[in-house]
């Protein structure tokens, strides 16, 4: 064996240039030397470019400040966005890192705390999830912004996202977008049975059970009880509608086991059991696959995001466009309707090196021509009441316009800065109370177990 | 000349003696950036982890105090933590049986010499090459409640009057994991019980067939006694892993419903990364540890135990 290996090794010798030969000969040498090269090139480079920039913000007093947040895309992307701001003056410069896109929620929030703990000011400028603003403030992280935005300016915004932005009493968050859960209908079904949207719970099943037993449908209603954070939505929106919640504003009081609560959650169990407008199947779906078979002409009636409407209207993606209506959620007599509220909101480091610059970027960001912009570019539903009016946005995103009403009437999830802890008994509590029927005893475990959450 | 050959080979001989010597640093230099490596990724966290299952650190509030075993006297008394425990030791009892049961039969034929058998022994690795969060997804749709194909199918043979949402059913949600890891994992076992097989000399199964036993007696009293040390070491790999699951349930349930899923590993994460406390959540992965430690030590005595009576 070896004898003939040497012999072929030999006869490629011969056959090979001698050209060629010298660049094997020189391959490896010749290849250090390049790389070596190349990395001086970079290195040079690099060096030469942070000397332009520095230059620059030497020469006109640019204040850098950092940005980070989800990551939403549209027509444009938020680093567009930045950009457009970074050449709009010269005073301040914001570099943008980009976070995961917000379906990685757990991972966008471990990054943030994870950055904000250094207490280093780095991200001088933060979004934040509308659930983590009392967990922020608590800790001291999130800037309050009251002198900054005095409570006549704050009227500009809906209600219940300033709410949603306060902890004890002090503005923590800056209004960005805004998203609520609503009720998504089939037109052209109630149109045949000569109903009108459900304003009520009764009146949803009632034309749910006709539309159902008639084969007009499959399914009645769907929603989401994954046990997930978006179960906890849907239990909002739920409790709300029947004027309970599940923790008092003082964010010790526990409410979720009160005769309200409790009738709202035996009324999620219900449909599932008792009216049987709801597939079993909700209790291992979130929002996509509770989308699916409303978007295929599966369903009458859906509660989900507002991402849904731009879905159902995309004659790719789905059979029932021109033939879904959106109103808000359906309550218990008497009673309000209640959307969950959701969204990101903008923050300032509390340990900014540069909080003027911040604010001052923040401002620009929350601004009506910016909030525009992420309407009409990216599909963010604006939270100023006025930019919702916009001739432009009636244009671009004409459902947005439509969706006013379920915006208004938004209420947020518990307030506390042990969020993160409750919603996980939540979740555990109310996916048990939906499986096994003992919605009592589930939410009298649930109101123990946050009570020994928050009151420490 | 051969002198001086003798004498230049004792010189390289002394040379090396001293190069080598244990005064000199040098050697224990070059073992100094494994050391660092392994101490800095493997015994330092478990050390701090160790550390922190003793304080009540969470990331978003300022308290960071020690407090003794208090995390643990908690966990003896969470409800959840039972809850999950007996799920994960279910899942890993049930696992690694049929896993290393279904192993055990692939690995006997594919032992056998048939025509196509190469191809065979690759396609049989197929699923354990898959990434799981793509065998989450594939299950996910094939035992999907409205669409899924098992339901199609049991329905068509008459088995089910109705669909079943096997992962919305606490009933079935576990099971249906168990199904899903069986699937991608028992390749894993059959390859290590096909190697073990094949180190058992030919000329024994020769030698008992002569003697008149037949296929049974000859797996029975002949293989299977001598496959059992790579039965207990496969079994082994296959628990410790198995206690671990994580990627199925975190994909395919999040634990649900009413934490009928709910596992050792998905739990710790939920405190530790979701709701941030670093400390309970570092007393869980302790905990799971320990049982780590436990279990190999079970299977260990064993091992050796069967070991010696072979090599007897």
């Amino acid at each position: 064996m070896q004898p003939a290996l040497d012999q072929d090794v030999g006869r490629d010798k011969k056959d090979i240039s001698p050209n060629q030969e010298l660049e094997d000969g020189i391959h490896r040498r010749d290849f250090i030397k390049r790389s070596g090269l190349a990395l001086a090139g970079l290195a040079t480079a690099s060096t030469l470019l942070t000397t332009a920039r520095r230059g620059r913000s030497a020469g006109t007093n640019t204040t850098e400040i950092t940005f980070s947040s989800a990551k939403f895309y549209g027509k444009e992307t938020i680093a567009e966005v930045v950009d457009a701001y970074n050449s709009s003056q010269n005073k301040i410069h914001v570099t943008y890192k980009e976070l995961p896109p917000p379906s990685s929620s757990t991972e966008v929030h471990q990054s943030l705390v994870q950055q904000l703990a250094r207490r280093n000011g780095d991200p001088d400028v933060f979004t934040q999830d509308i659930i983590w603003i009392a967990e922020f403030a608590a800790a001291k992280w999130a800037l309050p912004l009251d002198d900054h935005f005095n409570a006549e300016v704050m009227k500009e915004y809906f209600p219940g996202v300033v709410q949603a932005c306060t902890w004890q009493g002090k503005l923590t968050a800056l209004p960005w977008f805004i998203d609520s859960g609503m009720l998504y209908y089939r037109t052209d079904l109630l149109d045949e049975l000569g109903a009108k949207a459900p304003e009520t719970w009764s009146e949803l099943i009632d034309s749910a059970k006709k539309l159902t037993s008639s084969g007009k449908t499959k399914f009645g209603f769907l929603w989401q009880a994954k046990q997930a954070e978006v179960l906890v939505c849907d239990l909002v929106s739920f409790i709300g509608s029947n004027d309970g919640v599940i923790l008092q504003p003082d964010g010790k009081t526990v409410s979720i086991a009160d005769d309200a609560a409790v009738e709202a959650v035996q009324l999620m169990h219900d449909l599932i059991k008792k009216d049987q407008i709801t597939p079993e199947d909700v209790l291992s779906w979130d929002e996509e696959p509770s989308r699916r078979p409303f978007t295929s002409g599966q369903a009458a009636f859906l509660r989900n995001w507002s991402y849904v409407w731009k879905v159902a209207q995309d004659k790719a993606e789905s059979s029932v466009v021109d033939k879904v209506g959106v109103v808000p959620l359906p309550h218990f007599p008497n009673k309000k309707s209640a959307a969950c509220l959701g969204g990101y909101q903008y923050g300032v480091n509390a340990s900014s090196k540069n909080k003027e610059a911040a604010i001052e970027f923040v401002r620009w960001m929350s601004s009506p021509e910016t909030q525009l912009r992420f309407a009409t570019q990216i599909g963010l539903c604006p939270t100023r009441s006025a930019v919702l009016d916009d001739p432009k946005i009636a244009q671009e995103q004409p459902f947005m316009q439509q969706l006013k009403s379920v915006f208004i009437g938004a209420i947020g999830r518990p307030v506390t800065p042990k969020y993160p802890q409750v919603t996980l008994v939540l979740q555990s509590e109310v996916s048990r109370a939906l499986t096994t029927g003992n919605v009592k005893a589930a939410l009298q475990t649930a109101k123990d177990k946050i009570q020994a959450i928050v009151k420490t | 000349m051969a002198v001086a050959e003798v004498q230049s080979h004792e010189k390289t001989l002394k040379r090396k003696n001293i190069r080598f010597s244990p005064w000199r640093p040098g050697p224990f230099v070059l073992l100094v950036p494994a050391l660092a490596s392994i101490g800095a990724i493997s015994v330092y966290p478990v050390l701090l982890g160790l550390w922190l299952s003793f304080r009540d650190t969470t990331l978003a509030s300022p308290t960071d105090t020690f407090i003794g075993l208090d995390n643990y006297r908690q966990i003896v008394s969470d409800g959840q933590f039972w809850n999950a425990w007996v799920h994960t030791i279910q899942f890993t009892t049930a696992s690694t049986l049929l896993e290393t049961l279904f192993g055990l039969m692939i690995a006997l034929v594919l032992a056998e010499r048939f025509r196509g058998r190469g191809i065979v022994r690759a396609a049989m690795l197929v699923p354990w090459a898959i990434p799981t969060v793509v065998t989450s997804k594939m299950f996910g749709w094939l035992f999907d409640g409205q669409n899924g194909i098992v339901n199609y199918l049991l329905r068509s043979v008459g088995l089910l009057q109705h669909s079943v949402n096997w992962y919305g059913s606490p009933d079935f949600a576990l099971a249906t994991i168990v199904i899903a890891d069986v699937w991608k994992t028992t390749p894993f076992i059959a390859l290590l019980l096909l190697a073990g097989l094949q180190t058992i000399p030919d000329s024994l199964a020769e030698a008992s067939v002569i003697d008149g036993a037949n296929a049974w007696q000859r797996f029975w009293y002949v293989r299977l006694p001598l496959l059992t040390p790579t039965l207990l070491i496969a079994s082994m790999f296959r628990a410790l892993d198995a206690f671990r699951i994580f990627d199925l349930v975190y994909v395919l349930t999040g634990g649900g419903p009413a934490d009928a899923t709910e596992v050792l590993s998905t739990f710790t994460y939920k405190n530790l990364f979701s709701a941030l406390q670093v400390g309970y959540g570092s007393t869980l992965a302790t905990i799971m540890f320990i049982t780590e430690i436990v279990i190999a030590l079970i299977f260990g005595v064993f091992l050796l135990r069967k070991m010696r009576e072979v090599g007897q």
